[in-house]
């Protein structure tokens, strides 16, 4: 086919002032409603007030203009391989869509437009949440070429036109493996550790609160006319030699906070138990299935090809005993919708099962070959720096509230500065593979993120005024669908020549692979 | 690396001078209506705001000369066989490297001042989450094209 040339239809004029108007409506309807009621001196008179036909020459001109500008600035062009889309009479673009890269040719026709014979066209290639290209109107027959155009190239354009989309789906051959299954003490163990007891008890806390309950609760516990804050006061001024320590009033304050956080944690084990109950993670062909739930029996599918990163996070009690959470985080895959999730595959596994669950969702990801890298040696001394400031800037506001002796805080923080500082830097690492690239962080609760080379968007390297002086930089992979508050590879610390090269590695392995939604 | 066009930093002391010169205007009207407004404001006060101003209009006005030359010798791009990378920041330095075979498509786009200086910016688009847009201005028209048409040209389409 050879390379032609499409306008829109003189009615995208007409559909794009409708629509400014309709954005204009608002504004609109208050200025006809304070030009025809407004009580004031320049009320109903009009004085010094433009009527409303004025008002809406004002408002519809513009949009007028820019339906025009548009109209004839907008011009599609089809080349052998790509897409051309030049629009902008001040601020021109020129826009180059690859046909391959395009997962979704959507078309809107309303009545209005079945009136005119015309459609609305919005190209989606899966990158962002917006459409990449929206033709507002063509022809229906341009849509019919585009969509021949498009997909000439393509083995089943059927299946990225809606149809059918979990037929297509389905592999020809199933292999069903189970991975991972929670026992009910393993479900309880969970639901210990996760210890999302307390926001139920806040819930709780909340409704009594409202209710007035508590202060029967608490009249009852300090016999009506001491409060928690009293006795606080009365512990303080008895360590600083002032009075008697009360002993039974702090005892049965500390046994109160003791049952209070296991009840936490058994709300959260029986939380877990509803929620969870009967977790199975099994591999079908290319997905994973993962089914849960006590009363609400929840399927949830991850098709592999989704999945842009693994993160294992262990906290300080996971480690004691010997246990891990796995999570995935996907992106894309139903065309244009651009879809981010976070999703558990493992809520709690036994450590050396880790490495069999990661093969499983990443295939070729070998954990027990990764040789872990430390970051730069001067990292602790950069982060000890940090760590002391923001504990003396803490000392400094204890002493301006509290008085001189408020400066004795400053020992046991800067000690503790000065451990969180050699611990974090201590477990900081990465690992990078022809296959795939991982960073570890943190000193009680750890994480530890891999993603594969195929999956990597972009890699780059962030040096502060503040590395620049220490000669290091910090190296950050960017995948689709990749939260801002997720552990992601972002690997601090690193020596310049080696942040350097880490990306150029990264970047050739990434070019030599092909990213598929 | 590449630098830019030569042309983007007199191009980049416009915009900073329109800039300047609008906040300046806007803030010195602002000033006016206060100091017409409050009667009661003493000589002292509305000498300090004047000087205060005078002094963040300076610096502006410096910054927009200095800033475009400063910035310029920080910026560089370079395209080989794997991909863009691409060089910013005077204080905070960033090198993005976009792989070939992430870039999902490509705009090369050109507004009004670009246009009387021969410029252009060139942006591409991947599916990641940070690096979802990495723009490129200040590059000849010409050479922006150049790129985008590159960029596309020797695209390696093995899979995986």
């Amino acid at each position: 086919m050879t390379p032609s040339e499409q306008r829109l239809h003189p009615a995208s004029i007409l559909f794009d002032t409708a629509r400014y108007a309709r954005i204009f409506a608002g504004p609109a309807l208050l200025a006809l409603v304070t030009s025809s009621r407004g009580g004031g001196p320049m009320g109903r008179s009009g004085y010094g007030f433009p009527n409303l036909d004025t008002w809406m020459w004002v408002l519809i001109l513009p949009s007028v203009v820019l339906s025009v500008a548009r109209y004839l600035s907008f011009r599609l062009q089809y080349e052998p391989d790509q897409l051309v889309i030049r629009s902008g009479v001040l601020f021109r673009n020129v826009r180059h869509l690859p046909y391959a890269r395009i997962q979704n040719l959507d078309a809107v026709q309303n009545v209005f437009h079945r009136a005119f014979g015309v459609v609305d066209v919005r190209v989606e290639t899966g990158g962002g949440s917006e459409p990449e290209a929206r033709m507002s109107v063509l022809p229906v027959a341009a849509l019919d070429e585009m969509r021949a155009r498009v997909f000439a190239g393509r083995a089943r354009p059927a299946a990225t036109e809606q149809a059918a989309p979990g037929l297509a789906e389905q592999p020809d051959v199933e292999t069903t493996s189970e991975l991972l299954h929670l026992p009910l003490r393993e479900l309880l163990l969970c639901g210990f550790l996760e210890n999302k007891g307390m926001v139920l008890v806040g819930a709780a806390y909340g409704a009594l609160w409202e209710a007035g309950a508590l202060n029967r609760v608490w009249s009852w516990l300090f016999e009506g006319n001491v409060d928690a804050r009293g006795l606080l006061r009365e512990v303080v001024a008895a360590l600083l030699g002032r009075g008697p320590l009360p002993v039974g009033r702090v005892f049965l304050a500390l046994g109160g906070v003791a049952v209070f956080l296991i009840l936490v944690r058994l709300i959260s084990m029986a939380w877990a138990f509803v929620r969870l109950y009967d977790f199975r993670l099994t591999r079908r062909g290319d997905d994973l299935r993962a089914t849960f739930g006590l009363l609400t029996r929840v399927t949830a599918t991850i098709p592999l090809r989704r999945v842009q990163i693994v993160t294992i996070d262990q906290g300080w009690l996971h480690r004691r005993l010997g246990r891990a959470s796995v999570r995935v985080e996907t992106a894309g895959g139903q065309a244009g919708s651009a879809v981010r999730d976070r999703e558990w595959v493992a809520p709690l596994i036994r450590i050396e099962r880790v490495p069999h669950l990661v093969a499983e969702i990443l295939p070729g990801v070998v954990l027990g070959d990764a040789r872990w890298e430390p970051v730069h040696p001067r990292a602790f001394r950069r982060a000890v720096k940090r760590s002391i400031f923001v504990a003396l800037i803490v000392t400094f506001a204890i002493t301006v509230v509290i008085g001189w002796r408020g400066l004795a805080v400053s020992v046991p923080l800067v000690a503790w500065a000065v451990v969180t500082a050699r611990q974090h830097v201590r477990h900081l690492g990465w690992a990078a593979t022809s296959e795939w690239v991982a960073f570890r962080s943190g000193w009680l609760t750890r994480g530890q993120t891999l993603v594969k080379v195929n999956r990597i968007q972009a890699v780059s390297t962030h040096a502060s005024p503040l590395d620049r002086r220490a000669a290091m930089a910090r190296v950050r992979v960017d995948t689709a669908g990749a939260s801002e508050r997720s552990h992601r590879v972002d690997i601090p610390y690193l020596g310049v020549d080696v942040a350097e090269a880490l990306r150029q590695r990264l970047a050739a392995h990434a070019a030599r692979t092909t990213f598929k939604w | 690396m590449t630098s830019l066009d030569p042309r983007f930093v007199a191009q980049q002391r416009v915009v900073g001078r329109v800039l300047v010169l609008a906040l300046s205007t806007a803030t010195m009207l602002v000033l006016l209506i206060v100091f017409a407004a409050a009667d009661s404001l003493a000589t002292w006060a509305r000498l300090v705001l004047g000087v205060c101003w005078l002094a963040a209009v300076t610096i502006g006005a410096w910054a927009a000369e200095r800033w475009p030359a400063l910035d310029y010798a920080h910026t560089g791009y370079q395209l080989d066989d794997d991909g863009l990378q691409v060089r910013r920041g005077v204080l905070w330095q960033t090198v993005t490297h976009v792989p070939r075979s992430r870039v999902q498509h490509t705009d090369v786009s050109q507004g009004p001042l670009e246009r009387r200086y021969g410029l252009g910016t060139l942006v591409v688009y991947t599916a990641g989450t940070d690096h979802a847009r990495v723009a490129l201005p200040g590059l000849a028209h010409e050479v922006a094209r150049a790129l985008r048409d590159e960029l596309r040209a020797e695209r390696v389409d093995d899979t995986v």
